[in-house]
């Protein structure tokens, strides 16, 4: 999460305080707000998605997905999310391996320059490649004197969601491989393995989780961007149309259990992404602590 | 094989870790790098070992040949780490077969000389029946004890220890040091062992170098050094 | 470093030239190339139509939504993502951890699907709004609405940073406390929260900074009436639709220097609660 320095580690709770422990009425009021305070804002909405979705009975919701233009918006993100979440993958193992294996001048500039799309506005992801590609952009005239569309068409979606995606699997990693240390590369290096031998049988076991990690919440970001890639795709049904696209026509259109319907799809992919997350944060940890 | 360094420099910061240092080891000497924390003995063996690069005058010689510049994967220096450095997702097994399963195609051996040499090879650390283990089911003795198994697994012309005792307690030291100076009888491999610890570096090396804010002080025999002490830092060092 | 010619390798390990390189190259492409894009475009339009862009009383309106709103969701996931990290951390109770888990929802579920949510729950005649309409209160399509879509989606940022604090806060300090005679309140006040105060800051930044940002939650719920509820990035995105290219690319370098100071701030505030443990 931007900011966060460590790599996030499961918590259990302190139990069995004594003299330093809140009295069980204070104890309850706190439970109590947090409760309530996560039932009105995480709770209630997950339920009022998949709810809305089914408002109108199972023969409404098969048949929002029987629709062409849903299965062509659900087809483009799942495209997408296949280009830009290999590409990053291959980042972040680069940028991370080239940030925690070596001291160089200008690292901190680097690792801040990764962060940065976790900081500025999704629209603003998609403002760049507009300026840049874009009809009155950079390569504009250049483009459309070519034939070659990339705002308003396919790329130009790739682009504005790797943009918005790339940080996480080399956020992921850095921490990771930051706390792993080098040791046990230097080790295989000193038994005559060359650099992808090192990678491949050392490096790559070692970071499976944290990588997991990493590519998980890459690709959720990836499947539900937004408004990077409300600029630059032009809305156009069953071209540049991804899920939640096309879940913005669809409520616009007042067809609101469609887009529930569709919303439902997204947020079951979110409630997995959370499960897996949990999971091999877990597991990165526990490989840590065995240090 | 000998081993001669001359005149090397290392810098991480302002201050040079190593130097000028300039050494001559023998082929089959046990030799100890003595001195405290932070006087380089450290970031010499490393240099040896190709895991750090000195500055651009400086050589490092594996009999008469010029490694300075190769990289530690084409040196064959068996290097024990002082944390071991075990790889913690391989069992013992795999550990110390890792050197030779990376082996290029056409000089990688067959699967049964494999298993033969990693038997072996635990037969001479005396860990037979545990190649199955992982690394966090041993204790700190057996890990060190496949660290230099699996270093040896390349059949290096030189072995090089960082702190090879360091972590363990004061029984498995001694146990150890024992070892050390046995195996080393037997097998008569140019070594190189960095200690702190002066009574390790003076019972286990044929020859000691004493080391201190990157310079060398003192090179000797053990009773050389004992008699006479070259300077000060050595007086106060061994405690004489 | 050393002032004579380089050796010709420097490291150990290999690759650093490719993974550097292959690095530097994806993200100047990435990011350097169509960022840079953006200062020449808020340049090009001259300064006049930058200032004119600028400070029109429709932008400036929607500053005080997308930044001031943004504000008080922050500040409010402040206090109660306090309670709520405090909670997770030093209670058991059933449920505790999938509780925890769900933490991450807003983080992890696309900001159309909440946007939706969120207007469906506060809109006049459903769930809350419903239950809020005989009182006269409306959420949806106000700026209660906004406000209400902005703390959702700030409130991991404060829980998760003030986890792993809160569960480093060693015993015996509010042991000690609690033996010089202290109630628990006074501990709580004197001892632990100036302990975690540092970190709460953090998190509401970081919060603030995601807020500002927020277009795809906010949207929805928000009804976009201009000088009432329009969030600065919508208007960023109708000023592309009318090519008024310069003047959208004003508005992000707007909006990119306001998050330059909220990294800033985020980055100071770590300096300082490093600096106070002593650590560096």
């Amino acid at each position: 999460m931007a900011g966060a320095s460590q790599f996030p580690i499961p918590v259990r709770p302190n139990i069995g305080r004594r003299a330093t422990a809140e009295s069980p009425v204070a104890k309850f009021l706190l439970i109590g707000i947090t409760l309530v305070f996560f039932s009105l804002f995480l709770l209630l909405p997950l339920f009022v998605v998949f709810h809305e979705a089914f408002s109108k009975g199972l023969g409404v919701f098969l048949r929002t997905f029987q629709d062409p233009y849903t299965q062509d918006a659900i087809r483009l993100t799942l495209l997408v999310a296949a280009i830009a979440v290999p590409l990053n993958t291959v980042f972040g193992l680069a940028a991370a391996w080239s940030l925690t294996r070596f001291r160089f001048s200008g690292r901190s500039f680097l690792i801040t320059l990764i962060d940065l799309p976790l900081w500025v506005s999704p629209v603003i992801g998609g403002l760049i490649y507009v300026l840049v590609f874009g009809s009155k952009g950079w390569f504009g005239p250049w483009l459309s004197d070519h034939g070659i569309r990339i705002i308003f068409a396919v790329p130009g979606i790739v682009l504005a969601t790797v943009f918005v995606t790339f940080p996480f699997v080399a956020r992921g990693l850095i921490p990771l491989m930051q706390a792993q240390g080098i040791s046990e590369e230097e080790a295989a290096l000193t038994l005559g393995a060359n650099g992808w031998q090192i990678f491949w049988r050392v490096t790559v076991p070692k970071i499976k989780w944290g990588l997991l990690y990493g590519v998980i919440l890459c690709n959720a970001r990836a499947m539900g961007e937004f408004g990077a890639v409300s600029v630059v795709s032009g809305h156009i049904r069953g071209k540049t149309n991804t899920m939640p696209l096309h879940i913005e026509i669809l409520y616009n259109e007042y067809h609101f259990a469609a887009a529930f319907a569709v919303a439902s799809l997204l947020a079951l992919l979110a409630l997995v992404t959370l499960f897996l997350k949990t999971y091999s944060e877990w597991r990165a940890a526990e490989q840590l602590k065995q240090l | 094989m000998s081993i001669r360094i001359r005149h090397i420099t290392k810098r991480f910061s302002r201050y040079p870790a190593l130097n000028d240092v300039s050494v001559e080891i023998e082929t089959g000497e046990l030799i100890a790098l003595l001195g405290p924390s932070g006087s380089g003995k450290t970031t010499l063996l490393r240099v040896i070992a190709g895991l750090e690069f000195p500055e651009s005058e400086g050589a490092v010689l594996f009999q008469d040949r010029d490694v300075t510049r190769l990289s530690a994967y084409k040196r064959k220096a068996g290097f024990v780490f002082q944390a071991y450095a075990l790889f913690a997702h391989m069992n013992v097994f795999e550990n110390i077969a890792f050197a030779l399963r990376i082996l290029p195609r056409k000089k990688r051996p067959p699967e049964a000389v494999i298993r033969a040499r990693v038997a072996e090879l635990l037969a001479a650390v005396q860990l037979e029946g545990l190649e199955k283990r992982l690394p966090t089911q041993l204790s700190g003795g057996q890990r060190q004890r496949v660290a230099f198994a699996r270093a040896l697994a390349i059949e290096p012309e030189v072995l090089l220890l960082d702190e090879p005792f360091g972590a363990l307690d004061a029984k498995v030291r001694k146990d150890l040091r024992r070892w050390l100076r046995e195996f080393h009888e037997r097998i008569r491999l140019t070594t190189i062992f960095v200690t702190h610890d002066q009574d390790e570096a003076f019972e286990v090396a044929d020859r000691v170098v004493i080391i201190d804010k990157g310079v060398i002080q003192q090179s000797g025999t053990p009773e050389e050094v004992r008699k006479n002490p070259a300077n000060e830092f050595v007086r106060e060092f061994l405690d004489l | 470093m050393s002032n004579r010619a380089p050796s010709p390798r420097k490291h150990a390990l290999p690759g650093m030239g490719l993974t550097l390189g292959y690095s530097v190259v994806y993200l100047s492409l990435i990011v350097l190339v169509p960022f840079s894009a953006l200062f020449v475009k808020t340049a090009s339009g001259g300064w006049g139509h930058f200032w004119e862009t600028i400070t029109a009383p429709r932008v400036v309106a929607s500053y005080w939504v997308s930044f001031g709103l943004s504000l008080f969701a922050a500040l409010v996931n402040g206090v109660f993502g306090f309670i709520a990290a405090w909670v997770l951390v030093r209670y058991r109770f059933p449920g505790r951890r999938i509780l925890d888990a769900m933490v991450d929802l807003p983080f992890a579920l696309p900001t159309a699907v909440a946007g939706i949510a969120l207007t469906a729950i506060y809109a006049p005649n459903d769930w809350i709004g419903a239950l809020l309409k005989p009182f006269g209160i409306k959420v949806a399509f106000t700026q209660l609405g906004i406000f209400v879509a902005l703390t959702f989606i700030g409130l991991p940022f404060v829980v998760r940073t003030l986890q792993p604090v809160i569960q480093n806060l060693s015993d015996d300090v509010e042991e000690a406390a609690a033996c010089l005679g202290a109630g628990r309140w006074q501990t709580f006040w004197r001892v632990i929260f100036p302990a975690l105060l540092p970190s709460t800051l953090t998190g509401v930044t970081l919060a603030y900074g995601r807020a500002v940002g927020e277009y795809g939650s906010v949207v929805f719920i928000a009804g976009n009436l201009p000088f009432k509820t329009e969030i600065t990035p919508l208007l960023i995105i109708s000023k592309l639709e009318q090519y008024d290219y310069s003047g959208a690319a004003a508005l992000g370098f707007v909006m990119l220097v306001v998050s330059f100071f909220v990294l800033l701030a985020s980055n100071g505030l770590q300096a300082w609660d490093n600096n106070r443990k002593g650590l560096h």
